[in-house]
């Protein structure tokens, strides 16, 4: 179906029921131990976390059958469009609750770009690509992984970046509660300065 | 249009001139195609670079000391070598950041007086942005990912709405510090780059475990580092040869530079990569790329070895472009020097989109 940054995504059926089968397929640029073991924890974290993401109210595809070895998934295709292809500021709101919600249960994402996001019917968003995902009640995490949905938004959306973001914030600190969320906003640009050329003059 | 583009960010002093010949038709219609496409010429490059004793870093004022001392030599060699008279230069560039503050107080220094000796306009250019765009100059891509790894950048770029935009960089030090520091808690002498792609290179092949950080689009080194000093240390003391440690070390660095590449490739959509900065000379990284930009169809530019590190002619060539495009000229007394210029906080008038 596609080729995506690690992954191979094939549609399939799994026992009467349309899914996907993602797998994680070898690299051959990386030395080969490196490229196993990464390919394989992702794997078992991905179908890890998809479940317990859902335990807490958020959104994902059912996972269906896991194989490690192969490093492939076979999880329950979601009918809907890429948020990526269909950005605006009410589906950043809903982005923000979804990441409140996972940060609330101490979920890191690591990888929360707008390309994750599947609109399903009723503009619901499901959550896709748990691979990098860990669980931590660090505030530090939680600040890297709000960082890089600013650093989405303020690169690819550049026309709606100031009123998108403003939206997710609201969307996030209406689950995380608003204290939570300055704390949360404080650390990022902690994090942004300790990255390059970045003390603004 | 002659071009005096005067680099002085960091290690290295360099001065060069590039050519630009105006045509009846890129007179009335300047556009950056026909700009970069056969006017443009370098005519010299005349660099010396300041190497900082074994096992310690750059200290800044020894640099900005070694400049200083350099720099009439540099400046004369280059325009003998052009075979011109600092007169019939029209433009002075220089590098305004970002880098080490005595190092570019130097270069900022010398312009300026040359610019109000012989009255001559002056333009502050942003390092990063030469390279991206010498790089862009030199390779023709059209509408690349840039991938800029030196030992002062890390990052991922796209050109969207009158900026490059950041896609990805790394969270601390730099894929270039990474390499050095490394370098040097083992007694070489930086810059190490070279030295660990010649001894891994040696290796017998072995991978051993470290720290693999990759974070959605952006990279962290500093857990790397220190796990990668360790282990060298140890091997060390157990007198064991550590060239599998710098095996290890480029292996997984690359790697998770290539993997955030694939990702800023699946998301942009991009169908071309242009690597620039230092390390684009490390074949291994070259050969990880090259890989990856296969699987996605995409076409693998690279800046060619001479001009990945930095030299006087990135500075030059935005230089003219920059002066080309800009609506006011600079007065010599406004002109800065910023130690933290970042790259996405620059408005690019010279490219549409």
């Amino acid at each position: 179906m596609s080729k995506g940054a690690e992954a191979d995504i094939y549609r399939t059926r799994w026992f009467g029921n349309n899914a996907v089968s993602k797998v994680r397929v070898k690299k051959p640029y990386r030395q080969k131990l490196l490229d196993y073991e990464i390919r394989k924890n992702r794997t078992l974290r991905e179908a890890t976390m998809l479940s317990i993401a859902k335990e807490i109210g958020v959104r994902t595809p059912f996972v269906y059958f896991v194989d490690p070895i192969s490093a492939e998934i076979v999880m329950e295709f979601i009918e809907g469009k890429n948020l990526k292809e269909d950005m605006n500021e009410s589906l950043a709101l809903e982005m923000g609750r979804c990441t409140g919600l996972l940060h609330t249960n101490n979920i890191i994402h690591n990888d929360l770009t707008t390309s994750n996001f599947i609109k399903a019917a009723n503009n619901q968003l499901v959550l896709l690509d748990f691979g990098l995902s860990f669980l931590s009640g660090r505030l530090e995490d939680k600040a890297v992984d709000i960082r890089l949905v600013k650093e989405v938004f303020f690169s690819s959306y550049v026309s709606i970046c100031d009123l998108a973001f403003p939206k997710f914030l609201l969307g996030y600190s209406s689950v995380i509660g608003q204290k939570t969320m300055r704390a949360t906003l404080k650390k990022v640009l902690e994090i942004e300065l300790r990255g390059r050329y970045s003390r603004i003059a | 249009m002659l071009c005096l583009g005067i680099e002085s960010t960091a290690h290295t002093f360099a001065a060069s001139i590039i050519k630009y010949t105006f045509t009846e038709s890129s007179l009335k219609n300047i556009n950056l195609r026909n700009l970069r496409n056969s006017y443009a010429r370098i005519l010299s490059d005349s660099r010396d670079v300041y190497f900082p004793p074994k096992g310690s870093g750059i200290h800044p004022r020894i640099a900005s000391r070694h400049h200083a001392e350099v720099s009439a030599d540099i400046l004369k060699q280059c325009i003998k070598e052009a075979g011109l008279s600092i007169r019939d230069i029209d433009i002075i560039a220089y590098s305004a950041g970002p880098g080490l503050g005595p190092c570019l107080r130097v270069g900022a220094v010398i312009s300026r007086m040359l610019a109000s000796f012989y009255k001559k306009p002056i333009v502050p250019v942003n390092h990063a942005l030469g390279h991206v765009e010498l790089g862009m100059m030199l390779t023709c891509a059209d509408d690349p990912l840039v991938l800029l790894v030196s030992g002062g950048h890390t990052m991922i770029l796209a050109f969207s709405q009158k900026r490059w935009r950041v896609f990805g960089e790394t969270l601390d030090i730099t894929i270039g510090n990474l390499l050095d520091q490394f370098g040097r808690a083992n007694g070489f002498s930086s810059p190490c780059g070279d030295q660990i792609e010649r001894l891994s290179s040696r290796s017998s092949g072995t991978y051993i475990r470290l720290p693999y950080t990759v974070k959605g689009n952006d990279v962290s080194f500093s857990g790397l580092l220190s796990a990668a000093k360790r282990l060298a240390e140890k091997r060390m003391r157990e007198g064991m040869h550590f060239a599998e440690v710098c095996y290890s070390l480029q292996e997984t660095a690359f790697a998770m530079m290539t993997e955030t590449i694939e990702r800023a490739i699946s998301f942009t959509g991009k169908k071309e990569v242009l690597v620039v900065g230092g390390v684009a000379a490390n074949k291994r990284l070259r050969e990880m790329l090259e890989n990856a930009c296969e699987r996605h169809s995409s076409k693998l530019f690279i800046s060619p070895n001479k001009f990945a590190g930095d030299n006087g002619c990135q500075i030059a060539w935005v230089g003219i472009i920059d002066f080309l495009f800009r609506e006011k000229e600079i007065k010599i007394e406004k002109s800065f020097v910023h130690q933290s210029w970042r790259v996405d906080t620059i408005d690019v008038n010279w490219r549409a989109t």
